[in-house]
């Protein structure tokens, strides 16, 4: 019985395996295929054509390589987008030292294989070519840093999860601290000098939609050793966050942001923050951010706001005033004022020039005239 | 204007929600799927109306916002060619949504929203 039942049992093995490799077979086709990869959201169906205006367009293999200046290269049929930005800059500080180069070019890659993943990566290419008062020739280092790389994963608006290395979501602007994003040259002492930029680990977040508006809450921390952290920078172990945003559909969104870092082992250092942006006129913004706590990267209690105008004077020229104080814990409180212009002839450029005055002389205010043009591609 | 979907989805939307779903905050339909929103060229007039009806937005405001969408991946609604395209899209696809001129409605597509 033992041996018929082995032969039936190898009879019935043959087929199985066979089944399996055809199965783990087909699954491969179905996972290369183009048409799995392809962003439903972005592909009509075949009988209707793109009206999606293209910068340049070539057929491939792979579907239409596709394009668009400011909105990346469309790698055919895949879904996959390929884009970037850069700046250049110059500056004349009023301590006598003087720069300008290339500093860096980023570049973006993201696709959603099916609907509900959204894979995401930012690679920096730094210290492209700077110019340097006092020093002989071009500086040009040409390091590599992955500033961002996650995986979304959302069934719904409501509940969404990312893993991965991400900008830490602290009121507005660092999670949009880019160039061509941006109304000044320079960033805020509490967005640069407070705490970590990046958070490796972890983040539930999502939507509801009460009437009127968008709700959105983010909870997150850090479960990894921080990845590829800049030589300068020296992120928390561990921290833990979260923020609830209300974007009102009428022009106005007010966020409040918590955020924990653990320096040392047992020592846990906590921030708070609100902030605001309202928009009352088609060519008036108004924005503003405040902490208060103890940030991740200084010890001590410390706090500090700042306050952003921007309204449109003639048609894409933009004027830009900016008043901020920060107060550090054990040292002399700075106020700065940044006063500007940034011309926009197009979505995806943007040419600023503005002159950062500060009341005083010190580790956090580098007072002088800065300029960068700065593309999205 | 009418903002129309598939005969087979009976959501009901407000306005406020079409909003959301065409900034691609709201993603989904209360079953799961994808929202798949769908745009006209800019030129077109009808959505210079849309926007101003619907989102509200200067075009340069759009613009910024979808900046800063781009900066975390996400694209604006896909753009067809004319409100037929849009209208057979949507014929097509029980997870479209798009926009057309109320006269151009027929039996193929449900209005969920008139615009005036």
């Amino acid at each position: 019985m033992s041996t018929a039942g082995s032969q039936s049992d190898t009879k019935y093995d043959r087929p199985s395996l066979v089944l399996r490799v055809a199965l783990f077979v087909q699954l491969l086709v179905v996972i290369v295929s183009p048409a799995v990869w392809a962003n439903p959201v972005n592909q009509p169906p075949p009988s209707i054509a793109s009206a999606e205006p293209e910068t340049f367009g070539l057929a491939t293999p792979l579907g239409r390589l596709s394009y668009q200046v400011g909105r990346g290269l469309r790698v055919g049929n895949t879904g996959l987008v390929l884009g970037g930005f850069t700046t250049a800059e110059a500056e004349r500080l009023e301590g006598g030292k003087r720069s300008g180069g290339l500093d860096q070019v980023n570049f973006l890659a993201f696709i959603d294989p099916v609907p509900y993943l959204h894979l995401f990566t930012e690679l920096e290419l730094g210290d492209l070519a700077i110019l340097e008062s006092g020093q002989e020739g071009v500086r040009s280092g040409g390091k590599l840093e992955v500033k961002r790389l996650y995986l979304d994963f959302g069934m719904s608006d409501a509940l969404n999860i990312r893993f991965g290395k991400f900008l830490t979501p602290i009121g507005r602007w660092n999670v949009v601290r880019i160039e061509p994003l941006l109304w000044t040259t320079s960033d805020p002492v509490i967005v640069d000098q407070v705490f970590d930029k990046t958070v490796t680990g972890a983040m539930v977040h999502g939507l509801v939609f009460p009437p009127g508006g968008a709700l959105s809450y983010s909870l997150y921390g850090t479960f990894l050793n921080p990845f590829d952290v800049p030589s300068d920078e020296h992120p928390a172990k561990r921290n833990a966050g979260a923020r609830l945003e209300w974007a009102d559909l009428r022009g106005w969104t007010v966020g409040a942001s918590y955020f924990a870092s653990e320096l040392q082992k047992g020592k846990w250092h906590h921030l708070g923050g609100t902030d605001l942006l309202w928009q009352p006129h088609a060519r008036v913004e108004v924005s503003g951010e405040a902490v208060f706590g103890k940030g991740s990267l200084e010890d001590g209690t410390l706090w500090g706001l700042y306050a952003q105008t921007v309204v449109e004077t003639v048609r894409t020229l933009y004027l830009v005033g900016r008043y901020e104080r920060f107060d550090p814990s054990g040292e002399r409180p700075v106020n700065l004022f940044d006063l500007g212009l940034a011309w926009v002839p197009v979505p995806y450029l943007r040419l600023k020039a503005d002159y950062l005055i500060a009341d005083h002389l010190g580790e956090f205010s580098e007072p002088g005239l800065r300029i960068s043009l700065s593309l999205l591609f | 204007m009418a903002v129309i979907v598939h005969p087979g989805r009976h959501t009901q939307l407000s306005l406020d929600e079409v909003t959301q779903i065409y900034l691609r905050r709201k993603r989904f339909w209360d079953d799961g799927a994808t929202i798949v929103p769908l745009n006209l060229p800019s030129q077109v007039t009808l959505r210079a109306r849309f926007s101003r009806l619907v989102l509200n937005q200067t075009e340069a405001r759009l613009a910024d916002y979808w900046n800063r969408q781009y900066f975390y991946g996400i694209l604006p609604p896909a753009t067809l060619a004319s409100t037929e395209a849009v209208r057979r899209y949507v014929a097509s696809d029980p997870n479209a949504i798009g926009y057309v001129p109320a006269s151009e409605v027929d039996g193929s597509v449900r209005v969920i929203l008139q615009l005036e």
